[in-house]
């Protein structure tokens, strides 16, 4: 074990976490992340026996989880194993796949309704330009939300993930401060 | 007081505001305009230019008279339409546009000047002399004009911004708009109803008759109580569509807590965009008035409008329950004015109608084949000179509602540059045939405006609508309702020789329209322009038609042959701050945050933004004064210790793939295929014109493997080329990208002592110059088994490596190496130093590789290999290119205490400077401690050739001419010893 300390993408040695509104906002900075691409004409892979999902889908799995970003192209992740070499072990799994280690490449948010589907629907339609029928449960895209590249998982209904630039993790996190402000204001 | 009975107020709760001072109260349901006329104030404001008293015009958006200011400090908020403000407790309005008290205005005087102030008299006045312009004239006359002031303080409300998709979107809830809401709802679609008022209903609510036998309020609230229970509809109250943009957007402002005292710690507004299937546009009309002389005074108001207050807010605009109020108008709608004043007790000194056959509809007097030709009332009407057959008289009123017909509200529909065509029977222009895809207009606005027919009209136009995205609608079951409509007589102005007004808010009058005509401004462009008519916050909504109408009848041409108006966004005045979404300050833009950025942070470093990221600068120490000192402490530091900086920024990009080398060979100009594994290389890539565009290094890791390195303003630039690259031009290579620039916290470890304090770190590697030469990379651990990336490169000339980490351990990477290299006399350095080394070592950045020079100029000629193709380098070739014949060098001054200055020309010594003489310029300059001078990079006409030469950097703002030596590069460490040490 390396003798560094880590810190989260929000810049501290915990994660960041507030229960605002109708909300609970969470950093997660325990996940590991990894690009698997096909090598030209190459057939997708079965990794940790994780059956790759097409456009817009998302494949929790058991070891790990997957979900589409590119023709040929997935982000796989590994919950807790963001201090392993999951892009190693991942590379083991698919040798014939171009791999590329993203677990800092990454911020990301997990944003949690108790009060089911309705909240995390009133954020999605302050944070991104997108019809919330494309981001069913299980589903999963890439869009841009207040000037950002992002990625949104939709593990469920009352349950939203937001991939975002880790060096702008800050500014993503003002953001979603923002809307689920903006939410308490049409009460 | 004038509150009579009835009205859609809720008289059991009262509410407290303010006016100029003075405390008023209304109820829940009025807007600042109506509880002003309750009690009994008609005089709001002054006009202007000619600073005329004013008073209230309209119940509604088109307002051009009643502007105040609202609140105060810092939320005041300058040019309110009364007509819009929704009452609250606590309400501050002030008036504006005069000077002392709003009674006795000391720039009435501007009134009695107003022969000599015509429109266009400033530019014709004020030409000379021409430096008093600035200095003298344009700030008197903004003094003395009217409208606002903004308070000059920072904006302290937040606002939010959100995006909504839906089937089909309903602008308005009038009649038109409650039918089509209910028929695209009741059908299933997702449907967005938006209206603007804060209540809906929309003229419904100003009338008084009934739908199915109820009154429209009753019938409203039922239509809302169905809404409440369709989840797919949605409505947005106080919510103005301001503009349609492309691909079925619509902007919209929801004003979400402007009707409370104070935001709190909420939303003040939200910007909606509105992504919409179809649209319904169901907008409504606009009254428009009769210009006759004197028309302007307090009391005198919109015939419908004044219908909105008695009917809607139960406020009359008379000063005591006694006064009569009487009407002017060319149709039948003004009749009905009359007659709903009558029904709720408010006496009618009669109708003036300019038809000759006009009849009373009830029990009032009605003078037909007349017009009204002069008032009285200095600060509101006391009385209306009516003339008919030659003869006149004067009649006794308070109040006057003037109706000249209604304009459809074809603003959105032209947004999208689309014309409303003349409608000769309705006299109104009405949505023409190239409204902005998947619009559709219903109601008034397209000149339907019986009850009767909007209803039908929306709940046809929603069906329709529905139709052409597939989805079946059943036909609405509508309320019985008025359906009477009688187009207007076509009566324009009334002709005279006194002022009579037609835009009100710019204080353009009939009189200001013949000038414009008599100066030839005839096209309907160069008559706004000349006469500022439509401008400001009403957009000339009372204005526009009746003055196309008035040179019309100058020319002697007809309304649609004069011109129409062009409509674009917004349609009505929205808060800058809204637009720009809320963020201020540091949440202006994104900000991309180095790894290190705490740690820098910590020990007092100074920031600079480097497009997105904030990097640090210098790091300042005690005692030191200036950021010179700095980082002339920090230069020295590496060049004889070692440093340590964040170079996270650079852009890194993961190649692999089986063709990777050869896809690379393709990108950069020099060969990327040969390199060895364990290797690094710089490498230089050209535009397809065959300048150069970015460098960086590149290192291979494994036979399938690369890291490219990108300037950091290029990272974006670069991955988007190699992608194109990929996916367009050659996607028969095996290659795969992926961006990596955040997933790495990269420090260059550079300075005599680097190697030393690297082997502290890194877990057994030998770092020796056999085996891990300049120029190498590898794949390593550190501190106890953390993977990481070491390369030994060197942007400032000395032995130096940079070395990668997963990002969340930068700041601990960061910490420990400063830790370990306190004996070794490590320190942090900033862009700033960065800078000065890489100029000592002559290497080119962004001031030189700035999109306009060659690898030749850049002294790279050379890596632009012949043996292989590259995107630029036959464009690199080309006569053009390959005839340049300037060079970088290296530029000392003469005098090592003159200054250079970047941006500086060269010229050659003694010679004229002129644009023709130019030789080149300086492109970087700075003090370097290590030569204790200043010195440049720049290019120079034949160069190479030159060094040794004095020449001329000359400053022309600054009056400057520094004898400079040109001087091979580097400046340090020519024979490479330091870097491969």
């Amino acid at each position: 074990m390396p003798d560094l300390a880590p810190l989260s993408a929000l810049g501290a040695e915990t994660p960041g976490s507030i229960h605002t509104g109708r909300l609970v906002l969470r950093e997660i900075s325990d996940i590991a992340l990894a690009t698997l691409a096909l090598r030209n004409g190459g057939t997708a892979p079965m990794p940790f026996g994780l059956v790759l999902p097409g456009p817009l889908g998302w494949n929790p799995g058991n070891l790990a989880g997957a979900f589409w970003i590119a023709p040929g192209q997935w982000m796989i992740s590994a919950d807790g194993r963001a201090h392993t070499d999951f892009a190693c072990d991942l590379k083991s799994a698919a040798p014939d796949c171009a791999v590329t280690e993203q677990t800092d490449g990454w911020a990301v948010f997990e944003i949690v309704s108790p009060e089911g589907a309705a909240p995390i629907g009133n954020l999605l339609e302050r944070i991104v330009n997108l019809d919330p029928r494309i981001l069913n449960a299980g589903a999963a895209t890439r869009t841009h939300m207040a000037h950002m590249s992002v990625f949104l998982v939709r593990p469920a209904d009352d349950r939203l993930t937001i991939l975002g630039m880790r060096s702008a993790a800050a500014s993503l996190w003002h953001a979603l401060l923002e809307a689920v402000r903006g939410i308490s204001a049409h009460g | 007081m004038s509150r009579i009975t009835g009205g859609v107020i809720d008289r059991g709760t009262t509410l407290s505001f303010h006016f100029d001072g003075k405390r008023y109260q209304g109820h829940p349901g009025d807007t600042l305009a109506s509880a002003l006329l309750a009690n009994g104030v008609r005089l709001i404001g002054r006009s202007f230019k000619y600073h005329r008293p004013r008073g209230v015009f309209s119940s509604g958006a088109e307002e051009p008279n009643a502007l105040v200011r609202l609140g105060s400090g810092a939320r005041a908020e300058p040019n309110s339409r009364a007509t819009v403000v929704e009452l609250f407790d606590g309400l501050v309005a002030t008036s504006q546009t005069h000077v002392g008290s709003l009674r006795r205005d000391a720039l009435a005087l501007n009134d009695l000047l107003a022969p000599f102030l015509p429109a266009g008299f400033y530019y014709k006045t004020f030409m000379w002399p021409k430096a008093f312009w600035e200095s003298v004239y344009e700030p008197a006359i903004r003094r003395a004009a009217g409208l606002g002031r903004l308070s000059g303080e920072p904006d302290p409300d937040r606002y939010g911004r959100g995006f909504l998709h839906c089937e089909v979107l309903v602008i308005g809830g009038g009649a038109a708009g409650l039918a089509a809401a209910l028929t695209a709802a009741r059908a299933g679609a997702r449907v967005v109803l938006a209206d603007d008022d804060f209540r809906l209903g929309g003229r419904l609510l100003s009338e008084s008759h009934d739908l199915d036998g109820v009154p429209a309020v009753e019938w409203v609230a039922r239509a809302e109580a169905e809404f409440a229970s369709l989840p797919n509809l949605r409505v947005l109250r106080r919510t103005t569509v301001f503009g349609a943009y492309d691909h079925g957007v619509y902007g919209a402002v929801e004003r979400v807590s402007d009707h409370q005292p104070e935001p709190g710690d909420g939303m003040r507004q939200t910007l909606w965009r509105i992504t919409a299937k179809r649209t319904v546009l169901a907008a409504g009309a606009t009254e428009r008035h009769i210009p006759f002389a004197d028309n302007d005074r307090p009391g005198i108001m919109l015939a419908g409008a004044m219908r909105s207050f008695v009917n809607r807010w139960a406020a009359t605009p008379q000063r005591t329950p006694a006064d009569p109020v009487a009407i002017f108008t060319n149709n039948d709608d003004g009749h009905r004015t009359a007659q709903d004043l009558l029904a709720r007790g408010v006496p009618v000194a009669g109708v003036v109608d300019t038809r000759d056959d006009a009849v009373a509809q009830g029990e009032y007097r009605v003078i037909a084949g007349a017009t009204v030709t002069g008032t009285r009332g200095r600060l509101g009407l006391r009385a209306i000179k009516v003339t008919q057959a030659g003869r006149s008289e004067w009649v006794d009123c308070a109040a006057l509602g003037v109706s000249g017909g209604w304009n459809p509200n074809v603003h959105l529909t032209c947004h999208h540059r689309g014309r409303p065509v003349w409608d000769a029977a309705l006299l109104a222009f009405v949505p023409g045939s190239d409204n902005p895809p998947g619009l559709l207009a219903a109601g008034a606005c397209a000149g339907r405006g019986s009850t009767r027919a909007a209803l039908a009209d929306g709940a046809r136009m929603a069906a329709a609508a529905l139709a052409e995205i597939g989805i079946a609608a059943d036909p609405c079951e509508l309320p019985e309702a008025e359906d009477s409509a009688s187009p207007p007589q076509p009566f324009w102005y009334v002709p005279g020789t006194r002022r009579a007004w037609v835009d009100f808010q710019n204080d353009v009058t009939v009189k200001d329209i013949a000038l414009a005509h008599q100066e030839n401004m005839r096209p309907v462009e160069h008559l706004k322009r000349w006469t500022t008519l439509g401008m400001a916050t009403d957009q000339g909504k009372t204005s526009n038609v009746t003055a196309l109408a008035i040179m019309a009848d100058l020319t002697g041409r007809t309304i649609p042959d004069t011109g129409t108006t062009v409509f674009r966004p917004p349609y009505a005045p929205v808060s800058l701050g809204v637009l720009g979404g809320g963020d201020q300050g540091e949440n202006f833009r994104p900000r991309r945050l180095t790894p290190t950025h705490h740690w820098a942070k910590a020990q007092g470093a100074v920031f600079v933004e480097a497009g997105a990221w904030m990097r640090a600068q210098y790091f300042p120490q005690s005692g030191e004064a200036h950021w010179q000192q700095s980082v002339e402490r920090e230069a020295r530091a590496v060049r004889s210790a070692v440093g340590l900086c964040d170079v996270t920024t650079l852009g890194k990009i993961d190649v692999q793939g089986t063709d990777a080398g050869a896809f690379l060979d393709r990108l950069y100009c020099n060969a990327m295929a040969s390199l060895k594994v364990g290797r690094v290389r710089y490498g230089l890539m050209l535009r397809e014109d065959g300048f150069a565009y970015d460098d960086g290094t590149c290192a291979r890791l494994a036979v399938d493997h690369y890291v490219v390195t990108t300037t950091t303003a290029n990272a974006g630039l670069v991955y988007r080329n190699l992608e194109f690259a990929r996916q367009c031009l050659w996607p028969e290579f095996d290659v795969q990208l992926v961006s990596v620039t955040d997933a790495w916290a990269q420090i260059a470890v550079a300075g005599p002592n680097s190697r030393a304090l690297l082997e502290r770190v890194v877990d057994g590697l030998d770092l020796s110059n056999a085996a891990f030469p300049f120029m190498a990379c590898a794949g390593v651990t550190v501190c106890g088994g953390l993977r990481a990336r070491l390369f030994r490169i060197s942007f400032s000339g000395e032995l130096a490596y940079e070395i990668a980490v997963p990002a969340r351990y930068g700041h601990a990477l960061m910490a420990r190496l400063m830790d370990c290299g306190q004996d070794l006399g490590v320190t942090p350095y900033g862009t700033e130093t960065l800078g000065v080394l890489r100029i000592e070592k002559g290497h080119p950045a962004g001031a030189e590789i700035n999109g306009q020079t060659s690898a030749a100029m850049l002294g790279l000629g050379r890596m632009v290999s012949p043996a292989k193709d590259a995107i630029g380098a036959v464009m690199s070739r080309r006569e053009g290119l390959a005839a340049e014949t300037r060079r970088l060098i290296g530029l000392v001054p003469v005098d090592p205490a003159a200054r250079l200055v970047a941006g500086a020309h060269l010229f050659p010594n003694g010679a004229r400077q002129s644009l023709e003489s130019g030789e080149g310029w300086i492109t970087s300059a700075c003090f370097s401690p290590q030569l204790g001078s200043r010195i440049g990079l720049g290019f120079l006409e034949r160069g190479e050739d030159r060094l040794g030469d004095i020449i001329v950097a000359a400053n022309p703002l600054e009056g400057e001419s520094v004898p400079v030596r040109a001087v091979s590069l580097p400046f340090v460490d020519p024979t490479g010893e330091r870097l491969r040490a």
